[in-house]
């Protein structure tokens, strides 16, 4: 009986704090190992781009996750480096991959018009 | 109960089929890992949800695996087979009264003596009803229109009922929260009158020879009833929460877990009160109003359950509740009242014929749920497989579903699925409300008279719901 008691206990920590530490460990370990930056995707009125600067560096590919938290739809570009992501649904999450064979600052933006403030819409990516 | 009574000419209402008669189902229900993995799984189920809910902010809730768990999956599963089928199966693997449960008894798997941990109070006489989780079930709808749609607000839900259960359980007795409290517990004790299956004493002279009651007090085996009843003299489901307790504690395994007839308990004349009608009028309305502002055309609905402006959400918080509390049990009081006039029985208190009738509202009601629910889960339960593979929204691709598309099956279907669903409750409804005019009259002609006007409400609600659904 002590022994299903522990099992028991052990199990009711696993399905809580277990899962919660298990979950946070794993994105961190594929944002780490998959993932360059992460980029969110909101209406200027509701935060814009986060974040607004991107670092990557040169040479090497760059993936950006783009998650679309939003209830209207977005699209991402980056013209200098020919990267185009032409809709991201509500809730949707898109990879961009590509690599830097440049260095220095360039636009990247919505393609999609995702509200009146759709043409602020904008941020930069820094390539080092 | 007429032992030769045949629901529609054919179902014996005393039919019963015993599935605790075999060994491996009387074995699990006997164990005392049963229910608790299923809830210790669902626990799980529930952190992820949670975080899913607080990860998902204010974002999108098609892509939220807390809402589509909670709202589409869970609420369809409850009201298409859970509630209609197994009673109230949700409440045995409900993880939320699983810390107040430990708190209390001081052990998850093993039975301990004694008293209980906690102040264990004894919750309030006057509050011995239905009637807070009625109130508390409407109040929570006056939100739909957030937490049905934004991750945090289905997560703020979730988390204050299951601190709201721990906190209960530090206080008060056993189940309080579950018995008196819980928002969702009210609708399916409700509805569970209408379930294919009970739990209840196989033999009642077993019963009755054992003084020691120890389904009520308890145990080596298992803990006294936790919802605070008496399973020896179970009659009803409403209140049970299938927590299997009693067939552990039962020394002569005399509980019985039964397929019956569905709606057997609506012609159980016991406990019946307001608070219980209320139920059934609130469920009512709130069918109606979920379905004007969630599946209608009306964008000016929609706009005033979210809130577009203050001033719109208290006019749908105002009519809401006047709708679901006063203008539905007001139109049922004056079909009630004609119901006594036809019948002549001037000897039968309106309020008995008024509470009676109430319960041909749990088929009605059931059947709406039941139709509001094919409106959820065919349009929208394909998002399901994309949540299942993605639950944060982080780009995860666990089963390879993540890039499944919406895609809405049998959509054109939907209105004669809901109509059929809607005839066949309120055939369930007719076959039900003849036979409360039975136990509601004194002789068989007056509850004839007295059923007509009762027939003519359900008749018009039924066809209020089909001219909503597929009109």
């Amino acid at each position: 009986m002590k022994r299903n008691e522990i099992i028991a206990v052990i199990l009711m920590f696993l399905a809580t704090i277990g899962t919660v530490l298990g979950v946070f460990t794993i994105e961190k370990y594929r944002r780490d190992k998959f993932y360059t930056v992460e980029l969110i995707a909101r209406a200027p009125n509701n935060g814009n781009w986060y974040p607004r600067q991107l670092k990557v560096p040169f040479g090497k590919e760059a993936r950006i996750l783009i998650r679309n938290i939003e209830t209207v739809s977005h699209g991402f570009a980056l013209p200098d480096f020919g990267v185009s992501v032409s809709e991201i649904k509500a809730g949707e999450v898109k990879v961009v991959r590509f690599t830097p064979d440049k260095k220095g600052t360039f636009p990247f933006m919505c393609t999609v018009w995702c509200s009146n403030e759709h043409l602020h819409m904008t941020g930069e990516l820094i390539v080092e | 109960m007429n032992t030769k009574d045949r629901l529609f000419g054919i179902i014996p209402l005393d039919f019963r089929f015993e599935l605790t008669k075999f060994k491996p189902v009387r074995l699990l229900f006997k164990s005392r890992w049963f229910p608790l993995l299923a809830l210790i799984i669902n626990l799980f189920v529930f952190v992820v949800i949670l975080l899913a809910g607080l990860l998902g902010g204010y974002s999108a809730g098609n892509y939220n695996f807390g809402i589509m768990i909670v709202w589409i999956l869970w609420w369809v599963m409850l009201m298409f087979v859970l509630v209609p089928v197994f009673s109230r199966a949700w409440c045995m693997v409900c993880p939320f009264p699983i810390f107040g449960d430990w708190l209390q008894r001081g052990a998850l798997f093993s039975v301990k003596q004694g008293k209980p941990r906690g102040l264990n109070l004894k919750w309030p006489k006057q509050l011995k009803n239905m009637w807070v989780m009625n109130i508390g079930f409407l109040i929570t709808t006056f939100f739909s229109g957030f937490f049905t749609v934004r991750p945090l607000a289905t997560f703020i839900l979730l988390g204050g009922i299951i601190l709201l259960a721990f906190l209960i359980g530090l206080i008060f007795e056993k189940r309080t929260f579950c018995l008196y409290i819980c928002p969702v517990s009210g609708f399916q004790g409700l509805y569970s009158q209408f379930a294919m299956a009970e739990i209840r004493p196989k033999d009642p002279e077993i019963c009755k020879r054992h003084t020691l009651k120890t389904c009520y007090l308890g145990n080596e085996g298992g803990y006294g009833c936790p919802w605070l009843l008496t399973p020896f003299n179970f009659r009803k489901n409403t209140y049970c929460g299938m927590c299997l307790e009693c067939f552990k504690s039962c020394p002569y395994n005399n509980m019985a877990f039964n397929l019956r007839p569905p709606g057997c308990d609506l012609l159980v004349d016991e406990k019946r009160g307001m608070d219980e009608a209320w139920k059934s009028f609130i469920m009512l309305g709130i069918a109606m109003v979920f379905f004007l502002t969630m599946q209608g055309p009306w964008g000016v609905l929609k706009d005033m359950v979210r809130a577009a402006s203050m001033k719109g959400y208290l006019v749908f918080i105002a009519v809401h509740s006047a709708f679901s509390l006063l203008i539905v049990p007001g139109i049922f009081l004056i079909f009630s009242f004609l119901s006594r006039f036809f019948s002549g029985a001037r000897e039968v208190s309106l309020k008995k014929i008024f509470v009676n009738f109430s319960y041909t509202l749990v088929p009605i009601g059931l059947g709406v749920w039941i139709a509001f629910s094919f409106g959820i889960i065919l349009p929208n339960g394909s998002y399901i497989l994309h949540v299942l593979s993605d639950p944060f929204a982080w780009g995860w691709n666990i089963f390879g579903t993540a890039n499944f598309p919406w895609t809405p099956i049998f959509t054109h279907s939907l209105g004669y699925l809901q109509g059929a669903t809607l005839v066949i409750f309120y055939l369930f409804a007719i076959g039900y409300g003849i036979r409360i005019s039975r136990q509601t009259y004194p002789s068989d002609n007056q509850a004839k008279l007295g059923w007509i006007p009762i027939f003519s409400f359900l008749t018009l609600v039924t066809a209020a719901f089909l001219w909503l659904y597929i009109g």
